[in-house]
């Protein structure tokens, strides 16, 4: 009975110390509980901020202004593209010979920069473009008409692709190969009929594409400058040019594959000017064809544009895969004075002086070919599989002078016309490196007879090429 | 001959009607963040509401984020038809700074340009473990409270404020007092969401906090999609009269040809069929037959205002929210 009772004292004191034990190691797991609790929230917290941190970097990366620097030049965006500044230009560095016997007489044979353009264009307030392309070539100058170190210098209102107002110096709308980037050029030397048309003038256009690219316009009044020619101010007269373009791409919107880079256009100016007539050059670069110039004695006769001018021309091209051709046609109309002597010995009359050519082209290594730039399929690597593009092209065009001119308004020994065919190889070795050869032949109707004069024979010149664009 | 006639007639009015029909309209709302769910299915009964009385098809469109962050966006360019914020400071801020509606927008609409009403509730994990009842609950030492960030978000700014005037109340309007309790919530919170909606991400779906302080309707809508048996709603003593405007951004509809179906857009809101849909999303309706309808979902509080505890948006945003106000100060004292 003793026993049994030290045996239930033995189990009351072990249920007690377990049932201590236990409420201890409750207690205990309570409290590991809350730890792992706390420590859960504090893991998750640590998370979800770090989860916040990345959004709130990436929110602020899409706002944040972008900067690229690529085979397009370098940009730079805000991130609504509101505002934007691409700097790019181009450098072409040439050569430029001549052969047959006439050699060291006529052109010099010559290595030349013949465009270094930087370029500065893009957008602000996201409906005002801007351009700024400068030029610090060989032989680049500034005159009083025309400041030759400033291409372009423009700001565009395009609220509307449709309606689109642009004012400052630009190209005038007119000539289909010089409304071409000289960076895209076919040929190192544009063709004939870019003579005969305005280059760069000042002034204010409407210009627009509607449907799609299916019809461009531009509708323009310039200061107004003479064939060829460029202009920052207008020094000899008041008259204004008018100038206009449409282009259409009729098959654009169709699925016809084969017409939809068919492009087709007409273009011309009206206005007037008075000063002095541009000269007309070769390929090579070189004068061929000059209006009589002198003191406007009987002796020396000078002859200016005194009146209205009339430029018009059709023009198109047509490019379907690697194959490309494009032709324009210009007759340009111009009233001039001659003056000889005393007021009975000046002489006006009109003369229509006209140009036209062909060129065609094609990308041997497959290309499409375009108006615009080529992205070789396989940019050169040295050593490596990428041949760049291997483009050759073939160009005739001539250029008449009006018959009415000789002998008393062209300049003696001037030829009746010029005629040129070229053929040319170009290779794209990337996107920014182009290098080109060309053989341009000339040949002149009536030219001169005196032998070292650049009408006396042909011409035919080799001019290279080494261009770096981006 | 008199049916190829006819057959031409038919056909030649039919072109007529197909060609005079009106071109499709596409509008883009600007909204808050926790109205994603609201505005899908009210942008569905407007446009085919609009269809059958004018015939012309409308897309509706719809941006969300931290109502201040949406404010900014369309003065920095968002092109908004038309704007459904948290707060009137944020379209004040388009009108001002963006000029792209007239400053008495507040005018153009009725009830203040608020066709809807909301307040600022609890939301606490199912059996409410902390035993939180009101805001004092949420100063203690040990509670984590997931509000939004004040600076970006609507739903925060009425937080603040339902908390500071809660503090004015409770401490007969002594602003100090009011500033510390605001200043030891503003301790309790461990992550600061930009939005409404991120918020009741953190505390939902990341598990975090013991109490989410945010919209009535975003509390209901977790409810409703979260379960009942998971999370609970408990409604403080006092809270505040949240009035979410909305506002037609004249210049931008104008721009795009879209001012007529817009403001039509805008005064659907208040038509019996926007306000039923506003009263399914838990948003208290202004028409009072239709809140009356749902009067058992929404529980009658104390509500205060912010023209009568803060002297309107402006007084408010001027002293609490720009950049060095009383929030700041609070957020760097806490730090």
């Amino acid at each position: 009975m003793k026993i049994n009772r030290w045996m239930a004292i033995a189990a009351l004191l072990s249920a007690q110390a377990g049932y201590v034990l236990a409420e201890d190691q409750s207690d205990e797991l309570r409290q590991l509980k809350q730890q792992l609790l706390e420590l859960d929230q504090k893991v998750k917290v640590l998370e979800r901020n770090k989860e916040l941190e990345t959004e709130a970097a990436s929110a602020k990366a899409q706002t944040a202004p972008s900067l690229s620097l690529g085979a397009g030049g370098l940009h730079v965006s805000t991130a609504d593209t509101n505002f934007t500044l691409k700097i790019r230009g181009y450098v072409q560095a040439d050569s430029r010979f001549f052969l047959g016997e006439n050699e060291g007489v006529k052109g010099n044979d010559t290595f030349l920069l013949r465009r270094v353009r930087p370029i500065f264009e893009g957008t602000v307030w996201k409906d005002f473009d801007y351009r700024l392309m400068l030029d610090f070539a060989s032989g680049v100058t500034s005159g009083n008409g025309n400041n030759g170190f400033l291409q372009d210098g423009y700001i565009n209102f395009r609220h509307w692709d449709e309606a689109q107002l642009q004012i400052g110096k630009m190209k005038e709308p007119v000539g289909l190969e010089r409304l071409q980037s000289g960076a895209n050029l076919l040929f190192i030397e544009r063709g004939l009929p870019t003579q005969l048309v305005p280059n760069r003038d000042v002034g204010v256009q409407l210009h627009g594409k509607l449907w799609g690219n299916t019809i461009a316009y531009q509708a323009g009044y310039f200061n107004g400058v003479e064939d060829g020619g460029s202009g920052d101010v207008e020094v000899s007269d008041d008259g204004k040019d008018l100038a206009g373009r449409v282009f259409v791409h009729p098959f654009d919107k169709t699925d016809i594959e084969p017409l939809k880079k068919l492009g087709l256009g007409i273009s011309g100016t009206h206005g007037s000017h008075v000063g002095t007539l541009r000269n007309y050059a070769t390929g090579g670069q070189q004068t061929w064809f000059r209006w009589r110039t002198g003191a406007g004695t009987a002796a020396a006769p000078n002859v200016t544009a005194d009146g209205s001018v009339t430029r018009f021309s059709p023009q198109g091209y047509y490019y379907w895969g690697p194959f490309g051709l494009f032709g324009e046609y210009v007759v340009a109309s111009h009233e001039v004075t001659r003056r000889a002597g005393g007021p009975g010995n000046v002489t006006k009359d009109t003369f229509r002086n006209a140009s036209w050519q062909v060129a065609a082209s094609y990308y041997l290594t497959g290309e499409d070919n375009s108006f615009g730039p080529v992205a070789p399929k396989h940019p050169f690597t040295l050593g490596g599989d990428g041949w760049g593009a291997w483009e050759i092209a073939v160009r005739y065009g001539q250029l008449s002078i009006d018959e009415d001119a000789f002998p008393n308004y062209a300049a003696a020994n001037s030829p009746r016309e010029a005629r040129e065919w070229a053929v040319g190889l170009n290779w794209h070795l990337n996107r920014n490196v182009k290098a080109s050869l060309n053989y341009i032949h000339t040949d002149f109707e009536k030219g001169s007879t005196t032998r070292g004069e650049v009408t006396a024979d042909d011409e035919r010149a080799i001019l290279a090429r080494v261009q770096f664009s981006f | 001959m008199k049916k190829h006639i006819l057959s031409s007639l038919a056909w030649a009015v039919t072109a007529l009607v197909a060609t005079a029909a009106p071109k499709p309209a596409t509008l883009l709302n600007v909204s808050y963040d926790p109205t994603r769910e609201f505005y899908v299915q009210y942008n569905e009964a407007f446009a085919r509401y609009w269809q059958a009385k004018t015939g012309q098809k409308v897309t509706i469109q719809q941006s969300h984020g931290g109502s201040g962050k949406q404010s900014r966006s369309v003065i920095d360019g968002l092109p908004g038809d038309v704007v459904t914020l948290a707060l009137a400071y944020d379209v004040d801020a388009i009108a001002q700074k963006g000029k792209l509606l007239p400053t008495d927008w507040q005018k153009r609409l009725p009830n203040n340009s608020s066709p809807y009403t909301s307040t600022i509730v609890f939301l606490v994990r199912k059996g409410n473990p902390k035993g939180i009842k009101d805001w004092d609950d949420l100063a203690k030492p040990g509670v984590a409270v997931i509000p939004a960030n004040p600076k970006t978000s609507g739903a925060a700014r009425w937080t603040y404020l339902a908390a500071w005037g809660y503090a004015l109340t409770k401490n007969n309007g002594d602003q100090n007092k009011a500033k510390d309790f605001v200043a030891t919530f503003y301790h309790n919170v461990p992550v600061f969401d930009s939005g409404a909606r991120g918020a009741t991400t953190t505390f939902i779906q990341r598990g975090i906090g013991d109490v989410l302080v945010g919209w009535e309707n975003e509390a209901y809508l977790a409810l409703k999609e979260h379960g009942s048996d998971k999370y609970e709603i408990v409604n403080p003593s006092q809270s505040i009269l949240a009035e979410p405007p909305v506002a037609l951004v004249e210049k931008v509809a104008r721009r795009k040809g879209n001012e007529a179906v817009a403001k039509a857009y805008l005064d659907y809101l208040y038509s019996d069929a926007g306000q039923e849909l506003a009263a399914k999303n838990f948003y208290r309706p202004r028409n009072e037959a239709i809140a009356k309808k749902y009067e058992q979902q929404f529980p009658k509080l104390k509500l205060i205002t912010i023209d009568e505890a803060f002297g309107g948006w402006q007084k408010a945003q001027r002293t609490h929210f720009v950049d060095g106000g009383v929030f700041d100060e609070i957020q760097k004292g806490n730090k």
